[in-house]
């Protein structure tokens, strides 16, 4: 390369690639929702005249264990849905999540046009009659209703096949059902069930009058009131609590039975504890109204009438200090007895729930102002909600209106498109420089220095969006499958701009941005895998046994750098490959030696970080399993799997100390590191075997198979030089061993 | 690895007079004993599949060599499933690790400080490497369950039955003579002056299928010559099976046995043991509830036979004073399993604990970690495991971690003083 300055028109090619990846990784752009400035900028302010979305999104909700905005809700049910974090509407015009679900709550019928759901598999279409080709893989729940029915029995039918005998068809029949029941589920959150009672058990003459009434009543809590007004009355009058009195009995059992329903089939806890109630927990509609089943439905068939009744009474009679230590009592003491369970539980509902939680009261109001589009009335009711809400909520809203932002900047989704951006830009630099004219390598120079800066740009939006999730979590970077792809690809990222630093050949800016990539687009597949992420939470809690940031931070973290330094070197090892080939194409003899010597001692170093880290790691894992199930080691498919690793790298290092692996050899041992890598990151989880089998999925089988037969092909390829090797040659043939 | 000024003369002495030693200390072998370990541990995950991780461990790791068939359902599994491939096993490839790299420690490593980072990681690898034999040859586990209120003082092993006559004459004591599962498995006949009768044992297996055959039927697998309780009783055919290693095999040890008073026969009976608790067997059938304690009178006194899994008694007992088991909040994901317990100890000393995830109770050389919980029945069941070499590991940890350090200081030192000495140039 010369010394030349770069030209003027290449120093507007720099700068129009730096500043088309600014755009791409921060500022606003069509492809995502928010951008880096909305961080900056506090909540959206709307005119009057429009509906809030934005604020409604904000109203915190618990799912899944963990206290969230309905934004989050909504973009992760989707996902799980349809696989985007947006539906679509009858003309194929995306539909914000939040909208959607705004008009599942409050307006279904709209909802039930939306396109939701994700059917994909021409068997699942054949059952609703649809084809790909026509109409496409997207259908909104109308479309797909009238084959409910045929669509549980066949995933019923699938249940019961054992989970490594189903085929594509049971999965994605039962992932449609699950899907149907996670829809079904939100549309009756905040809106029970319609009633049916039975003809044979209850004299509908007597519910009808209590039942909520379209045309009588403002809204659903009128009949919540009713509901109220019987209790109360109960309490006062306990004898009234006896064998055969249907009159009062009668009515109390259909809507206790029917409210403890409906908590079934609510998918997320709208109200926070209630004032004053300490450790107290969220709570859905139903249970506000009268509290939650102790058991199972069918445990009812077990109970004593007499002694119910009796039981019951004498709760019911008790005084009002005295009923919560009774009621607790039995469910410490008496947890084999459905009779007394059931009776504490009835005993709550009449005494101890009171009056209706305004929330119910604000969540109803919202209905009719959001399908009459009265924007001012939807508005303020929000606002109050979200008042009492983040009251009652406490320090568990803290994180929410980062989340909510942080969702819609989607930083992974942008670093990825980042990388790809960088990775063409590396591999063009590479074809400009083999024309290494003066001018053309001033081109190719300012090529790899935009990729190297692109590289640093991209990177801090990945470890943003990696921060951010440790913030909202409150934990270690890495506490499931997907994240640990995250941080993979972030690790080798981060190693290869420091790489590049000193060596700026491009080549680890091209593999770091092919492993960054690459990373975040398994990650991406994992989040959408639905039984890996039922909910499409990709923060979901951590099980007791992981429940430690101790070691989440140290063995966790340390394993999954030694994961992404080997790929590292692995790709570096493809990056060998690849030049070598090029080279044999082009018969240019060049700079051959001295790019093989950086590349020998870029893979060496790196192997040496790999053997170092996923030692450490493993060695840490041991201690881990020492101290909480009391064996160091104990031959489980995961801690094997990361031994693997660990002799592999000693192999490559050794080989090397040993003269045997010279360039060639070090590069396809370390290509084959990938395949040790690979096979330990999700090959172990698929056995289902032992303590680690934490992330089961079989469908990374077939992605996991191509990815060790293109490792294997590589290899091949390093050994299989001659084939380029022209007879004719007259160059000396370049050696490499 | 010539030319050091320190020492120059210990390394090729060394080599010298160990000239023997330098085939085996080779860098080839080292990679070839690698290369069979990594094909050794894949196979053996696989395995884990078939015949679970005890199965695998006991093929494979704690072998000289495991014999593998490709898997059936494999491509080409039709093909190639019948050929048996021998695998090295685990104490042939670690064991020769351990002599390569001693020999290497004696014919290759230079002695010197600045390569004294390489020698601590090779030796707590050693230290790693015969830690593994160590726990491998000496770990006991076991479990403890505890119904909430009551106290234990007993555990349970994991694997293996012990054939218990117990003497409940007398009301207030029980006396308890056991014979081991390593003596079952020897047969013969066995005697003690405890014991108002010899036993022969006739036949001894780890897991058993057994039927209950109608009445006009005789059994004609392992219980035909039974002639006395339960399994006489209720008509019961037992047929030797051969034992399930995976994590949810469910083994029932059976044992036919004959009890001599003198050298006269007093009859042959036969037990099985249920792996979840002998209480099981009245659940099953109310027929076999016996198989608890299968009454024995002799010389006036009332003694039971039952064949369960062997106890350990220990010198202190715990109590179960609660258990916890908390989820989160709308979901299936526990966040706590806890077990509050009482240790009591000799001499009415008490001490109270929690029992919990990543951290057990540890008290006389013994570990009790929370393993099983149920909170409907109010039990806990905890994993206890004795490990004497539990600190092998520690110590090789610290030596790796030193000799890393080491290296790794050298390395910092040297790019350092590289660095300084360019800054020096450019001045």
């Amino acid at each position: 390369m010369t010394e030349n300055k770069p030209s003027l028109r290449l120093k507007i090619l720099g700068l129009v690639l730096i500043l088309s990846g600014v755009y791409f990784v921060f500022l606003p752009n069509k492809y995502t929702a928010l951008s880096i400035i909305d961080f900056f900028k506090g909540e959206k302010i709307t005119a009057e005249e429009t509906i809030n979305l934005d604020a409604f999104s904000r109203i915190p909700v618990l799912r899944g264990g963990r206290v969230k905005p309905i934004d989050s809700v909504a973009r992760n049910t989707l996902l799980v849905l349809r696989n985007k974090r947006t539906a679509l509407d009858e003309n194929g015009t995306e539909v914000p999540a939040v909208k959607w679900l705004a008009d599942l709550l409050f307006d279904p019928e709209r909802a039930d046009n939306l396109k939701t759901f994700l059917i994909d598999h021409d068997q699942v279409l054949g059952m609703i009659g649809k084809k790909l080709t026509r109409d496409g893989k997207y259908f909104s729940y109308n479309e797909i209703e009238p084959f409910v029915e045929e669509i549980e029995r066949s995933a019923q039918e699938a249940g019961k096949i054992e989970r490594e005998h189903r085929n594509y068809f049971h999965q994605n029949v039962t992932e449609l059902y699950h899907g149907l029941i996670l829809y079904r589920n939100l549309k009756t959150t905040l809106t029970p069930p319609p009633h049916a009672p039975s003809s044979s058990v209850h004299d509908h003459s007597q519910l009808e009058p209590m039942f909520f009434n379209e045309e009588k009543d403002t809204a659903r809590t009128d009949e919540y009131r009713r509901f109220r007004d019987l209790t109360a009355e109960i309490a006062q009058k306990t004898e009234e609590i006896k064998m055969g009195n249907s009159e009062v009995l009668g009515p109390l059992m259909y809507f206790i039975d029917y409210y403890a329903r409906f908590n079934l089939f609510a998918e997320f806890f709208p109200l926070p504890p209630e004032p004053g109630e300490t450790g107290g927990k969220w709570r859905k509609i139903g249970e506000s109204l009268v509290g939650s089943e102790p058991l199972d439905s069918k445990q009812k068939a077990e109970i004593d009438p007499a002694r119910f009744i009796s039981t019951a009474r004498a709760l019911v009679a008790s005084p009002d200090v005295e009923l919560p230590a009774k009621i607790s009592s039995i469910r410490q003491n008496l947890k084999m007895d459905p009779t007394a369970l059931f009776a504490a539980q009835y005993a709550e509902a009449i005494k101890l729930r009171k009056g209706i939680d305004p929330i119910i009261e604000l969540y109803e109001k919202l209905g009719p102002s959001y399908r009459a589009k009265d924007a001012k009335a939807f508005n303020q009711t929000v606002a109050r909600t979200r008042t009492i809400v983040n009251e009652r909520a406490g320090e568990e809203i803290s994180t929410l209106a980062f989340e909510k932002t942080y969702n819609g900047y989607e930083p992974f989704y942008r670093s990825s498109i980042g990388y790809l951006w960088i990775f063409l830009i590396a591999c063009s630099s590479w074809l400009v420089s083999v024309f290494s004219k003066s001018e053309r390598g001033n081109a190719a120079r300012t090529l790899v220095n935009c990729a190297y800066l692109l590289t640093g740009l991209a990177l801090i939006a990945h470890t943003f969006g990696l921060a951010g999730r440790m913030y909202i979590e409150g934990r270690p970077p890495v506490t499931n499958l997907y994240s640990s792809a995250l941080f993979i690809s972030w690790g080798a990222v981060l190693l290869c701009f420091l790489t590049e630093k000193f060596l700026r050949l491009g080549i680890a800016s091209a593999m770091g941005s092919l492993i960054g990539f690459g990373g975040l687009v398994v990650a991406h597949n994992l989040s959408i895998d639905s039984s890996l992420n039922p909910s499409g939470d990709t923060m979901e809690m951590m099980r007791a046994v992981l429940d430690s940031n101790f070691w989440l931070a140290t063995h966790v973290v340390t394993i999954t750098i030694g994961y992404s330094t080997t790929f590292l070197a692995g790709f570096l090892g493809i990056a060998w490959v690849i030049s070598m080939l090029f080279r044999r194409l082009v018969r240019t003899t060049g700079q051959g030696r001295d790019l093989d010597r950086k590349l020998v001692s870029m893979i060496f170093g790196i192997t040496c970080f790999s053997l170092f880290f996923s030692l450490v790691g493993t060695v840490l894992g041991g201690i881990w399993a020492d101290q909480s199930w009391g064996r160091f080691w104990g031959w489980d498919a995961k801690e094997n799997g990361a031994l693997l690793i660990v002799i592999w790298n000693a192999i490559i290092l050794h080989a090397r100390w040993a003269g045997i692996a010279k360039v060639r050899g070090l590069s396809a041992l370390a290509i084959f590191g990938n395949v040790v890598t690979a096979w330990s990151w999700f090959g172990t989880n698929m056995l289902g075997v032992g303590l680690h089998s934490y992330g089961f999925m079989d469908k990374a089988f077939a992605p996991l198979m191509i990815f060790i037969c293109s490792q294997v092909a590589i290899i091949a390829l390093a050994y299989a030089p001659t084939l380029f090797a022209l007879p004719k040659s007259k160059k000396t043939p370049y050696p490499v061993d | 690895m010539t030319g050091k000024k320190t020492r120059p003369s210990s390394l090729s002495e060394r080599r010298k007079r160990f000239a023997w030693l330098i085939p085996l200390a080779d860098l080839r072998l080292t990679l070839t004993l690698l290369s069979f370990s990594m094909i050794l541990i894949f196979v053996a995950t696989l395995e884990q599949v078939r015949i679970g991780i005890r199965g695998a461990q006991a093929e494979f790791f704690e072998s000289l060599y495991g014999i593998w068939h490709y898997p059936e359902q494999f491509w080409g599994g039709g093909l190639l499933n019948p050929v048996p491939i021998p695998i090295p096993g685990g104490y042939l490839l670690g064991g020769l690790l351990i002599l390569n790299l001693l020999a290497a420690f004696v014919t290759r490593f230079q002695w010197t400080g600045k390569k004294m980072g390489i020698q601590f990681i090779h030796l707590g690898i050693i230290m790693l490497l015969i830690g593994q034999l160590a726990t491998q040859a000496m770990q006991e586990e076991s479990r403890m369950q505890i119904n909430k209120g009551e106290s234990k003082s007993y555990l349970e092993r994991f694997h293996g039955v012990e054939l218990a006559f117990i003497d409940v004459t007398d009301p207030d004591t029980e006396q308890v003579v056991s014979l081991s599962q390593n003596l079952l498995e020897q047969g013969g006949l066995h005697y003690t002056k405890d014991l108002p009768f010899k036993v022969r044992i006739l036949e001894f297996g780890p897991n058993c299928e057994f039927n209950s055959l109608p009445p006009a039927r005789q059994p004609t697998g392992t219980s035909a010559v039974v002639n006395r309780g339960v399994i006489q009783s209720a008509n019961l055919d037992i047929r030797p099976k051969p034992e399930d290693f995976s994590s949810e095999g469910m083994n029932f040890g059976y044992v036919v046995f004959e009890l001599l008073d003198g050298s006269e026969s007093m009859g042959t009976w036969a037990a099985i043991s249920h792996p979840a608790g002998n209480h099981w067997w009245a659940q099953i059938n109310p027929k076999m509830g016996d198989l608890a304690f299968q009454p024995i009178r002799t010389g006036g006194r009332l003694w039971g036979a039952t064949l369960r899994p062997e106890r350990e008694y220990l010198p202190y007992s715990i109590e179960l004073l609660g258990i916890a088991n908390e989820f989160y909040q709308g979901t299936e994901v526990p966040f706590n399993f806890e077990s509050e317990i009482l240790l009591k100890m000799d001499g009415n000393q008490t001490r109270r604990a929690l029992v919990y995830m990543n951290t057990p109770l540890r008290h006389d050389g013994k570990t009790f970690y929370q393993y099983q919980m149920n909170k409907a029945a109010d039990y806990t069941v905890f994993q206890v495991v004795r490990n004497p070499s539990w600190l092998v590991p520690y110590v090789a940890c610290i030596l790796v971690s030193i000799g890393l350090l080491w290296q790794f200081s050298f390395h910092l030192a040297r790019f350092l003083h590289k660095n300084s000495g360019k800054t020096h140039e450019a001045a």
